[in-house]
């Protein structure tokens, strides 16, 4: 199946799902996010860019109101994220998927049952055949359909980082959030990490925004890059766009590249 | 020293306010249309039947030796026939309450913040949040009204073994029927010691829910956190449990349940 939306072409046509305009968050005087506005249109992967320590995880649990931001404006599938209540923004959060950096599985679940959770918090898999079918069918989208009876404790890194996209991807989200995919795992597993979420995004045509400051995510991943630096958007392009920028920042930052 | 007297007076307050602020959002979420059925009997098995053991032995444990160590002050004064009174109203008024409400607060207070705080730490509630299920419904509603509900059962149960062990007690020197002494123990009982008692184990059974489900929803600092909440929720609940007892005492001396 071709790529809907290569890489390098962003496209401003397709329906924008999510819209960040002058997002401003403080905690005490760390004024973090000063400012950031961001569009992610459907089918697209954005990734934002950013030092350790820069906000971009901050960035992404504001997106999914896991913190609130002080100020500006989120919209997510046309909806205004800030000013929904419990209930209504319970009901649209089933349509955004977020992969933890930790995965953050239910440690005392098995796979199985971390799988069937959101299944049976929303009514998708009614019987114990449905929910059957449906963990089969993604534990095989990653390629761990062995580990259904293991417990996290059980996995590797690697291991974890799939099943915890296997529990995000249950729902079938129309956008994906992804924290630090790739952190922390050697870069074999990275890349196939990688791998799985364009092959992923393909198959379930997600839009994603992939939190990172791993280059060859960007190099393979992202169709435009967003640089979080200073709490705003400093930059944006596609790779190889920033890649030739003359500027400083991007200059130390491609300087492995 | 004294700004560092201030600034842990001005925390304590601000841990009350928030306790406070929690426990109105347990209220507002308590009667929720979509209620968890299931994880409430789920909880309620955690937290009732698997805390009677421990529960059962200390009833009968207090009320055996309750009664032994009674009865030679009692025969002192010719008071002996008053054994199984003094025993059932003691126990039913103040010790099984009491005691029970500190068993639970050790056993599932603890737990309670140890495991919504390991959650906290690793993600895993914030993971429940973005994948739309609301956790506060979902772990804390859940885990409080099973202690609401079970703590009463426990003190009912731990009331009936005390009893049944001070029979025991009283038969260890003695030989009393079981039906004379039922009917002297049920003889001295009044409501008056009876519906007190019960309703202040709602109340006990609200403060270890509570403050177990806050200090684990609050959890900060990973590990040492963790251990950090569910010692706190343990010491917090045991005060909580005291200063209610004390309140109860006083409103149904008011109200002339003495």
């Amino acid at each position: 199946m071709a790529d809907p939306y290569p890489p390098g072409q962003p496209n401003a046509a397709a329906e924008r799902v999510i819209r960040i305009q002058d997002l401003h968050l403080s905690f005490g005087s760390n004024h973090v996010i000063r400012g950031f506005s961001l569009d992610l249109h459907r089918g697209e992967n954005v990734m934002v860019l950013g030092r350790s320590g820069s906000g971009k995880s901050v960035l992404i649990k504001c997106i999914v109101r896991l913190l609130r931001p002080d100020s500006g404006r989120i919209e997510v599938l046309g909806q205004d994220m800030l000013a929904l209540d419990q209930d209504a923004l319970d009901h649209l959060r089933v349509k955004i998927g977020f992969l933890f950096q930790s995965s953050a599985l239910y440690d005392s679940m098995t796979v199985q049952e971390n799988l069937e959770f959101p299944l049976r918090r929303h009514w998708i898999a009614t019987t114990p055949g449905e929910a059957d079918a449906l963990v089969g069918e993604v534990l095989a989208a990653v390629g761990l359909s062995e580990t259904r009876n293991l417990y996290p404790s059980e996995l590797s890194g690697g291991m974890k980082r799939r099943i915890g996209l296997a529990r995000t991807l249950i729902l079938k989200p129309e956008i994906v959030l992804y924290d630090e995919p790739t952190t922390g795992l050697d870069p074999i597993t990275g890349k196939e990490i990688v791998e799985l979420i364009l092959d992923l995004q393909r198959r379930y045509n997600t839009s994603s925004i992939i939190i990172s400051h791993d280059l060859h995510v960007a190099k393979l991943a992202a169709n435009r890059i967003a640089v979080l630096h200073g709490g705003r958007n400093y930059l944006e392009g596609t790779y190889e766009e920033l890649r030739r920028s003359e500027d400083e920042l991007m200059k130390r930052f491609f300087v492995f590249m | 020293m004294a700004g560092k007297g201030e600034s842990g007076f001005r925390a304590v307050l601000t841990e009350v306010g928030e306790i406070a602020e929690f426990t109105g959002r347990f209220f507002r979420n308590a009667f929720h249309p979509r209620f968890e059925w299931r994880e409430l009997i789920r909880q309620c098995t955690v937290n009732g039947a698997l805390t009677f053991p421990l529960v059962g032995i200390t009833a009968f444990i207090m009320g055996l030796v309750l009664t032994v160590q009674s009865r030679p002050t009692l025969a002192r004064f010719g008071a002996e026939s008053m054994l199984p009174a003094m025993v059932a109203i003691s126990m039913v008024r103040e010790i099984a309450p009491v005691i029970t409400a500190l068993i639970c607060a050790g056993k599932i207070g603890s737990s309670m913040g140890a495991e919504l705080g390991s959650m906290r730490v690793t993600e895993q509630i914030d993971a429940m949040e973005v994948s739309g299920t609301n956790p506060f419904r979902y772990l804390a509603v859940t885990r409080i009204w099973s202690i609401i509900l079970m703590l009463p059962v426990l003190v009912v149960l731990a009331d009936g073994i005390s009893i049944w062990a001070s029979w025991i007690g009283v038969n260890l020197r003695d030989t009393v029927s079981w039906e004379l002494f039922y009917r002297q123990v049920f003889d001295s009982l009044e409501y008056s010691d009876l519906i007190p008692a019960f309703i202040k184990s709602f109340f006990f059974g609200l403060a270890i829910g509570v403050v177990g489900c806050y200090k684990g929803f609050t959890t900060k600092k990973g590990t040492e956190g963790v251990g950090r909440s569910a010692h706190s929720a343990v010491v917090v609940a045991s005060l909580l449990i005291f200063i209610l007892d004390l309140l109860v005492v006083q409103i149904t001396d008011l109200l002339g349940f003495t």
